[in-house]
Formats: structure tokens, C-alpha cells, sequence
């Protein structure tokens, strides 16, 4: 099954796609968790609408890539807590791959005068 | 690739039963990053309102991503078309009067559907309950024991053949004498039709000779009935016609013989061998079972070589053969499958017009509801999208009318039951199974379907600016919708019109039939069968003492009148002879004409009020021994003496004995119905019991007149039978005027329904039409006002509206005939003495509809003289 794309012009989707398999890489972690990763690690360069952030976590968690579960954050709060699957991590390596060699020859596309 | 997608339609499942789960989980995920980024912003040094909208700007339009989300985990158009089915609902049922009428239409026109197509189901399309029925064929014309072995061993297309003649045979083991019907089979007849003993086993081929074993097969209402349903039955005996039989098996319950009854089925050739050696006695009806690969055409084919050989060996029996084979299940299911299929066009053309009414309520409504459609078009709704929620009503108004109708078939069928047509007695499948429900639910659907598509179409077909004024009723955005309903109107008319025709036809012929003199005067006669068992009654002067006996004793009754005849009028027995007339030229061998033949005693004449045309009755002297005489009827004197006095002609019956044994004609009756009413009279020949020659016909029917109804006239007339021999068993008690009844009953069950159907098409059409007027005036009361108030007269009003109704309804009458004209000539083997194409019928129909219409289209009409110009005005 391929998965719908709903904005087709939406550049940014299969890189948030990405930045949140990185995050999780990490381990267990809620949605806020992720988006404060991503803000402080990409030193807030990267400025996403956070509430976009959960489509796309739902939409990796109905692919099989993120297995999810409710539990009490911290503060004790009922929060809902993301993992990579192993699927997620394959996922993750391809997409990593892929991007490595992407951005490889973008720049070197950028270098040449 | 597939786990991924099956994992996520999983959860997509859960997700539908956990709705309320899945809103609050969306929910608490935003609120908790909401209230964790709030904090941050807090303990940033934001002032505590703004912190909390500042995390409300950073998170977005929360209430579309949680749609997205939403979307994502549940089947999106799924939810649409529940979300459909809710809304719809909500319509009709704040439309309650609509939906009652919608539905109800709909119920009509599936329940008369239903209840026919399952007596259909029933009769026609489930398969016989023998093994492999479909290779299974029957002989039309009934044949003798040793042509079916010579056919069965010289012919290549068949496997097995059976044959079974019923006689009634003497059951004196039980509590009281009475008789059973004795399948009298050869041993190939439970083979051919391959159903196993549910007990025991069947006669093998040994066993079916002349001198074999007596041995009894029972079948399973005998065997319970009457043995108790005793699990030791087999090797018991039991007593038929004076002698044992050993039962050897027992059939299952649902084992009948294609299309006779029989309680015990006992071989042929053990006992009548005398009948089962016989070339020439006809008297066995045949089965055949096709070798595979082998089609009917080719058996007809051999079977037609064949009849040629049988012809040049046997020419004074087999000259005229003509086989004719059938399909089994044609066979069994001949007489009622064109009455059945005329009902089933007939109630479809019901439901057509059911379903116009339905397509014109549907384009009614969304005319009526222009304006809320027009305020969701502008709202954004696309098209498809209106569309799909219009038929999304009418299909569900099209499943809620079927299961009405599922209740209307229900007693339908019990009501066509209880029609109890003697054709229809050997089908036990008729009910509603899931053939049945499965139809109804197809139809259903379709009709929702079909009927639905155009009135949803019309329904998107609105121009917005002119349907949001306040109050429009603008007259042309209806326009192609009207025409429409109109064409519907006129096609209903035109079918009712068809309809009716075939009823007025039906019932003009029933009519006719009941208007048939059998020949005798029904009233007040009572009938009775009685059989003497051969074992006391083998020689003609005792059976002549016994039957002299037998009338003494009723005939001294007070107020009876009693005579015997072999077989009574109306029955089903047939037995005809070939007969020659002295004096006529010699024919062939074999092609001597057949008469129907029949004894009496008493003043059977008499007694029937059969009237005499010449010569006279019998009287006691026409006894043994004293000059053979006999009594022809009017038939047999058109046809076989012309231009002769019959009284003193001599005839006899062809093949007899040499020297010829001549009966002189010593009187001439009028013609009876022999078998059935709408059957014309054959040649007939009376004779005398006393001067029988016939030993083994033993059996013969008490006629008694009285005056009026006599109580107790039954129990009377058995203790006088009893009398004279209290062995003698006495059957088939009918009074001859249910016997009328009976010969009645198939004709009377398809004209009570055709006309059911045609009532209910009138009414169909009459509701479509007034439906249709009533509307238009509605739409109209502007135009009629304006009209009234530049001084048009209530007349002139009356007579526009009744214009319009009258052209719909001319034209549908015009249509119906022409259609009717070609359809009912498909019904003409149902029609008794009336063409398919009777003139006074077509117009008669004509008149009635063009009535019907007339009235349905007056009240609006009233209606529309009644409109106050000023209000009418004002209205707009």
C-alpha cells in the first residue's frame, strides 16, 4: 500500500518523516519531546508548526514504523510515548542513506561553477 | 508491504469501535504538548495569559489537525457514508407521511413479488429431490411393462427405466377395512429415481416375476401412519387385497413419486401379472434415466426409430405411438409453470409501477426541497456528493420498503396456500428461504437504485440564485422533472392497462367456465367410492349381487335416490376403448376411434338428471345373459353414426373375441363432462355392470340424490354398505358439487390473483395520478388565480386540470393496448372460450381505467376551483 500523500507540494514531509525516526532513534519519547529535540538540535533553524508534528507521528505509527503507548509523563501527566519499531529502524537507515546521498550530490550539484 | 497494510487496516477497525477513545487520545496528546510548551513559555518569564496563547500560535490550527489525524484512522468514506445514512434517516423520518407512503408503495410492489417468486422458487427452480433430476425424462403417453424392457434393451440413450401405475389395494390389518394407494412398480422404478430406503431396501430384478416373492416397500407417511413408526417393520407382514406382504424397506420422508401418491409400492408383476405381461394395457406411467452425454433430442431421436419397430411387430397395439419424452421437472411442473410465469410478468408490471410512484415521490420531494439544496450547493457541496445523499435516502426507503414487502409475502404466501391449487400440492418448498431473501433484497436495492437516479439527479440540477430568493416557486426550474413524473404516469397507466386486460380476460373465461353444464345436476349429490376385494368378488354374478344388494338397502332410504356408475363425472380416471360399428367399413387394425367407456346401475340417469334424448334407460333387466345392450351419448352420435338412428345401431368394442359380442344402442344421453369442465365431451358408451366382461373393474361410485341436505346421510349410507359385505371399504366422500369446485380450482386461483394484481395496479396508478395532479396544481395556484381573477370561470379552471390528467391517461390507455395486444397472447393456454385479444374486454378495461383516473384527477381538479384569486396572488 502506498502511502497517500496529502500535500504533494510539501517538501517538508518526508524530511519530518525523517527528523522524527532520528529523534526516537534515541529512544522512548512523547510527541513535545520530540519537537523539543528537533528545535534545539537543529538550533531552531528548522521552524515547524508543532501541531503538524502529530499527523505525521500518527501517520508513521499507522505504517508500523512507531509503536505507541499511553503513559504518565515527568510532571504526571497522561502523555503518549513514541518508539521506533524495527521496521521504524530499518526505515530509518534507508531514509538516513538515502538523504546522505542525496544531499552529497546536491551539494556537489551547488560546487560546480 | 501486506503486513504494513493489514497492521493499518487494523488499527483503522479498532479505531471504529473506539470513537470516543480515539477523540479524547487525540485531544489529551494536544493538550498535554500544549500545556508542557506553556510552562516552558512560563517559566521563560511570559506572563501567564500570554504564555498560554503564545503555545496556542507555536502548535497551530489544532481542530484541522486533528481532523487530519482523525482521517487517518478511520475509513474516511465510510464515515461519509454512515454520516449519510444518519442525515438521511433524520429526512425521512421528519417526513413522516412521505416515508409511510414511499415505503408503502414499495411494500406492495416487493410482497406481490416475494410471495410469487417464492411459490416460483419453489416450484420451478428447486430441483426435484431425485438423483441427478435433470437427466431424468418422462414419458407423456403412458406404456406398457414389456414395451419399456424392449425399449430399455434396444435403444442405447437410457441407463434405467421405471414405470408405476397406482391401484388401490385392500389394507385389512389395520383397525378398520380401508384402502391404500399401491404403487404397483417395476423394480427399475425406485432405481430410476435413485432415492436410497431409508429402512431396508428396495425390490431387486429378481424378485420383480410373475410368481416372485410378495414383498412391500412402505412409504414413510404409511409407515408411520400405520405401522406406528415401528423400527422393526422389516420382515413383518401385512395384508393387501387379501394377501401378505413382507415389508422389505421404507422410503424416506421426503421421497414422493414425481406425480403420484402412493402409500406402498409393491411389484407389478407379482401383483397383477396378468396386466404387466399385457403388450397392449397402456396403463404405466414411464420413467427414463439418460446415459451421460446423452441429450434429450438424441433420445427422441432413437426413440422414434423405435416406435417404428414396435409398430411393424405389434400393429394392433402399437400403431400410433408417438413417443413424446419431457423433462422430468417439465413434467411435473407442466400445468401450473405458464400460470406461474403469466403471475410472475403480471407482478412485475406491479412492481414497475410501484416503482414509478416511488420515482415520482422521490422528484416531488426534491422539487419541494430546492431551497435546501440550493443552500448547500452554495455552501460548497460538490455535486457527486448531493447526489450520493439522495440515493443514499431512496436506497435505504428502497430497503426499508423491501422488508415491509418481506412481511407482506409473508402472509401472501399463506394466503396463496390457502388458495390451496391442487397443482401446487406436492411442492413443500414453498416459503421464504434465502433464494427468496436474497431476491428481495436484489430487487430492493435495485429499485432504490434505479428509481433513485433520476430524481437525484434533478435534485443537483438547481440553479442556486433563483432557488435562495425567499419563496421562490418559480414554475421553470421544475419543468424537465414534470415531464418526467409525466412519462412515469403514463407508463403506469399504460401497464395497469395491461394488467387489467389479462384479468378481465382470466375472470370473462372463468365465468364462461362456471356458466359450463357438466351434463347433470351437481345438487345435492353425494359420492362415494367403493372396491371389492377380489378375493370374494372375482366372478361379474357376484359383484352384480352385491351391487344389486347394495342399491336395495340405499334406495330404500327415505328421501334417496341412489345409483352406481364405474367412474364418476369430473374425475380423473380415464378409460377409453377403441369401438367399431356394425355395418361401418373395416379399418385398420389399431386406428378403430376410442370412446370413453363406463358402467352403470340403478337409474343412473335418472338420478344425475342427465337428460335422455332418445331411447331409454337401462332397466334391471339388462342383466347377464339377456341381449347386450348400451347407451351412447350426443357426441358419439355426431361422430360415429350421422344421418343414422342410433337406437338399434349395433356396436362393439374393436379386438373383441370372435365371434363379435354386438351391444345394441337402446338409448342416446346428453353429453357429460367426463374429466374436467374446460376439456369438451368425448364419445361415450355406457354399459350395464351386470353384462360386464370386465372382471378386475371391482370398483364403482355410489351416486345418491336427496331433496336437500340430510344429516347423517354418510353414516346412514356406510351401515347400509356394511350390511351387505362389512368388508368393503369406502373412500373419496365428495359431494359433487366440491367435486365442480375442484375442476374450478386452478382457473379460480389464477384469476383471484391476476385480479389481486390488476386491483392493485389500478390503485397503484390511480395514486401516481392524483399524485401527480395534485402536485401540479400546488405548483400552479399563482398561475390559476391570476387566471381566476381576469375572469377565467371555476369551469374553465376544472376543465384545464382535467385536460392535462386526461392526456396522460389517453395516452397510457393507447400504449396498453398496443402492448396488451402482443402480451396477452402468451396467456391464451390459461384463457377457457375467450381469444387474447376480446374486444369487449379491451374496452371494457379501457373504460374502467379511463373511470379510475377521471376520479383521481377530479379532486385536485375541485381543488384548484376552490383557489382565492386574492390569496392565490398574495401567495407568491
Amino acid at each position: 500500500m502506498k502511502e497517500k500523500c496529502e500535500n504533494p507540494g510539501d517538501l517538508l514531509q518526508g524530511t519530518l518523516d525523517l527528523l522524527i525516526l532520528k529523534a526516537l532513534a534515541r529512544g522512548t519519547m512523547h510527541g513535545y519531546g520530540v519537537a523539543e529535540w528537533i528545535h534545539q538540535t537543529s538550533e531552531d533553524i528548522l521552524k515547524v508548526e508543532e501541531g503538524a508534528l502529530y499527523p505525521a507521528l500518527h501517520r508513521l505509527e499507522l505504517r508500523g514504523l512507531l509503536s505507541a503507548e499511553w503513559g504518565t509523563s515527568d510532571n504526571n501527566r497522561r502523555a503518549k510515548f513514541y518508539s521506533l519499531t524495527a521496521a521504524g529502524k530499518k526505515e530509518l537507515a534507508q531514509e538516513t542513506e538515502f538523504w546522505r546521498r542525496m544531499s552529497g550530490a546536491v551539494a556537489r550539484i551547488l560546487q560546480t561553477a | 508491504m501486506f503486513s504494513e497494510w493489514s497492521n493499518k487496516t487494523w488499527l483503522r477497525f479498532k479505531a471504529i469501535w473506539k470513537r470516543r477513545q480515539l477523540d479524547r487520545d487525540l485531544n489529551d496528546e494536544a493538550a498535554f504538548h500544549l500545556s508542557m510548551r506553556e510552562e516552558k513559555n512560563r517559566l521563560a518569564g511570559i506572563d501567564a495569559e500570554e504564555a498560554r496563547y503564545a503555545a496556542q500560535r507555536q502548535f497551530g490550527n489544532a481542530t484541522g489537525l486533528k481532523e487530519r489525524s482523525r482521517e487517518m484512522w478511520t475509513f474516511a468514506s465510510l464515515e461519509g457514508f454512515l454520516q449519510d445514512v444518519r442525515l438521511a434517516l433524520r429526512m425521512l423520518l421528519k417526513n413522516p407521511g412521505f416515508t409511510a407512503v414511499a415505503v408503502l408503495t414499495l411494500a406492495l410492489g416487493v410482497g406481490a413479488n416475494t410471495a410469487i417468486f417464492s411459490v416460483i422458487n419453489g416450484v420451478l427452480l428447486t430441483p426435484l429431490p431425485y438423483k441427478d433430476p435433470q437427466r431424468i425424462v418422462v414419458m407423456k403417453r403412458n406404456d406398457s411393462l414389456p414395451n419399456v424392457s424392449d425399449i430399455l434393451r434396444q435403444t442405447r440413450s437410457f441407463s434405467q427405466s421405471g414405470g408405476i401405475n397406482i391401484d388401490n389395494m385392500d389394507y385389512t390389518s389395520g383397525t378398520e377395512p380401508m384402502q391404500v394407494r399401491a404403487g404397483r412398480v417395476n423394480a427399475g422404478f425406485l432405481e430410476t429415481l435413485g432415492v436410497p430406503p431409508m429402512l431396508g431396501r428396495i425390490i431387486s430384478q429378481e424378485e420383480d416375476v410373475k410368481g416372485g416373492p410378495r414383498f412391500v416397500v412402505l412409504s414413510y407417511p404409511f409407515w408411520q401412519n400405520f405401522l406406528s413408526s415401528d423400527p422393526q417393520v422389516l420382515g413383518k407382514t401385512i395384508s393387501l387385497s387379501g394377501n401378505d406382504y413382507t415389508v422389505i424397506g421404507v422410503m424416506p420422508a421426503n421421497f414422493v413419486p414425481p406425480r403420484e401418491h402412493a402409500d406402498v409400492f409393491v411389484s407389478l408383476w407379482v401383483a397383477y401379472p396378468d396386466g404387466a405381461s399385457e403388450r397392449d394395457v397402456h396403463f404405466m406411467h414411464t420413467y427414463w434415466r439418460l446415459n451421460a452425454g446423452v441429450t434429450l433430442s438424441q433420445a427422441q431421436a432413437e426413440i422414434s426409430a423405435m416406435d417404428h419397430r414396435l409398430a411393424e411387430l405389434y400393429p394392433d397395439s402399437e400403431t400410433d405411438r408417438r413417443t413424446v419424452f419431457l423433462p422430468l421437472q417439465e413434467s411435473v411442473t407442466g400445468s401450473v409453470r405458464p400460470a406461474l410465469l403469466v403471475l410472475f410478468g403480471a407482478v412485475g408490471f406491479v412492481l414497475l409501477i410501484a416503482c414509478a410512484n416511488f420515482a415520482g415521490l422521490l422528484m416531488a420531494r426534491a422539487v419541494a426541497r430546492r431551497q435546501e439544496i440550493g443552500i448547500r450547493t452554495a455552501l460548497g457541496a460538490g455535486k457527486s456528493r448531493l447526489i450520493r445523499q439522495a440515493l443514499t435516502e431512496s436506497v435505504l426507503l428502497a430497503i426499508v420498503g423491501g422488508g415491509a414487502g418481506l412481511l407482506l409475502a409473508r402472509l401472501g404466501i399463506s394466503l396463496l396456500l390457502s388458495l390451496k391449487p391442487a397443482a401446487l400440492d406436492r411442492f413443500s418448498g414453498i416459503h421464504l428461504d434465502a433464494h427468496v431473501l436474497f431476491f428481495v433484497f436484489g430487487i430492493s436495492l435495485l429499485t432504490g437504485i434505479v428509481f433513485g437516479i433520476a430524481p437525484a439527479w434533478s435534485v443537483t440540477n438547481v440553479d442556486i440564485a433563483e432557488s435562495l430568493k425567499e419563496g421562490a416557486r418559480g414554475s421553470t426550474s421544475g419543468q424537465s422533472g414534470n415531464f418526467l413524473r409525466k412519462l412515469l404516469v403514463t407508463a403506469e397507466f399504460a401497464l395497469a392497462l395491461v394488467l387489467l386486460v389479462g384479468a378481465g380476460l382470466l375472470i370473462k373465461g372463468f365465468s364462461r367456465l362456471r356458466s359450463v353444464s357438466p351434463g347433470f345436476n351437481p345438487q345435492n349429490v353425494m359420492t362415494m367410492h367403493l372396491q371389492l376385494p377380489e378375493t370374494r368378488y372375482a366372478k361379474i354374478p357376484r359383484q352384480t349381487q352385491f351391487r344389486v344388494q347394495a342399491l336395495e338397502r340405499l334406495s330404500a332410504l327415505p328421501g334417496v335416490q341412489a345409483a352406481m356408475v364405474m367412474d364418476r363425472p369430473l374425475s380423473t380416471n380415464d378409460v377409453n376403448y377403441r369401438v367399431i360399428v356394425d355395418g361401418d367399413p373395416p379399418v385398420a387394425v389399431g386406428a378403430e376411434p376410442r370412446a370413453q367407456t363406463n358402467s352403470v346401475m340403478g337409474d343412473y340417469f335418472h338420478v344425475m338428471q342427465i337428460p335422455i334424448r332418445a331411447g331409454r334407460e337401462f332397466t334391471p333387466l339388462d342383466r347377464e345373459g339377456q341381449p347386450l345392450v348400451a347407451i351412447v351419448n350426443e357426441e358419439f352420435v355426431k361422430e360415429r353414426l350421422p344421418h343414422r338412428n342410433p337406437i338399434g345401431a349395433r356396436i362393439d368394442w374393436a379386438r373383441a373375441p370372435d365371434p363379435p359380442r354386438w351391444m345394441t344402442i337402446v338409448g342416446v344421453v346428453a353429453d357429460v363432462k367426463d374429466s374436467s369442465l374446460d376439456a369438451p365431451a368425448d364419445p361415450a358408451v355406457y354399459t350395464p355392470f351386470p353384462q360386464s366382461e370386465q372382471v378386475w373393474r371391482r370398483w364403482m361410485t355410489l351416486v345418491l340424490r336427496t331433496t336437500g341436505p340430510v344429516p347423517g346421510l354418510v353414516d346412514e349410507v356406510k351401515k347400509q354398505v356394511w350390511s351387505v359385505d362389512s368388508q368393503i371399504p369406502i373412500t373419496d366422500i365428495l359431494s359433487m358439487e366440491d367435486l365442480m369446485a375442484v375442476s374450478l380450482a386452478q382457473q379460480r386461483f389464477n384469476m383471484l390473483l391476476l385480479a389481486l394484481f390488476a386491483v392493485l395496479a389500478l390503485i397503484l396508478a390511480a395514486v401516481g395520478i392524483y399524485g401527480l395532479m395534485a402536485y401540479s396544481v400546488s405548483q400552479r395556484t399563482h398561475e390559476i388565480g391570476v387566471r381566476l381573477a381576469i375572469g377565467a370561470q371555476r369551469g374553465d379552471v376544472l376543465r384545464l386540470v382535467l385536460r392535462d390528467g386526461a392526456r396522460l391517461t389517453l395516452l397510457g390507455i393507447a400504449i396498453g393496448i398496443i402492448a396488451a395486444l402482443a402480451l396477452t397472447r402468451l396467456m391464451v393456454s390459461l384463457l377457457f372460450e375467450v381469444t387474447p385479444t376480446d374486444p369487449a374486454t379491451f374496452a371494457a378495461v379501457a373504460i374502467v381505467l379511463a373511470v379510475t383516473a377521471f376520479a383521481a384527477c377530479y379532486i385536485p381538479a375541485r381543488r384548484a376551483t376552490r383557489v382565492d384569486p386574492m390569496v392565490a396572488l398574495r401567495y407568491d
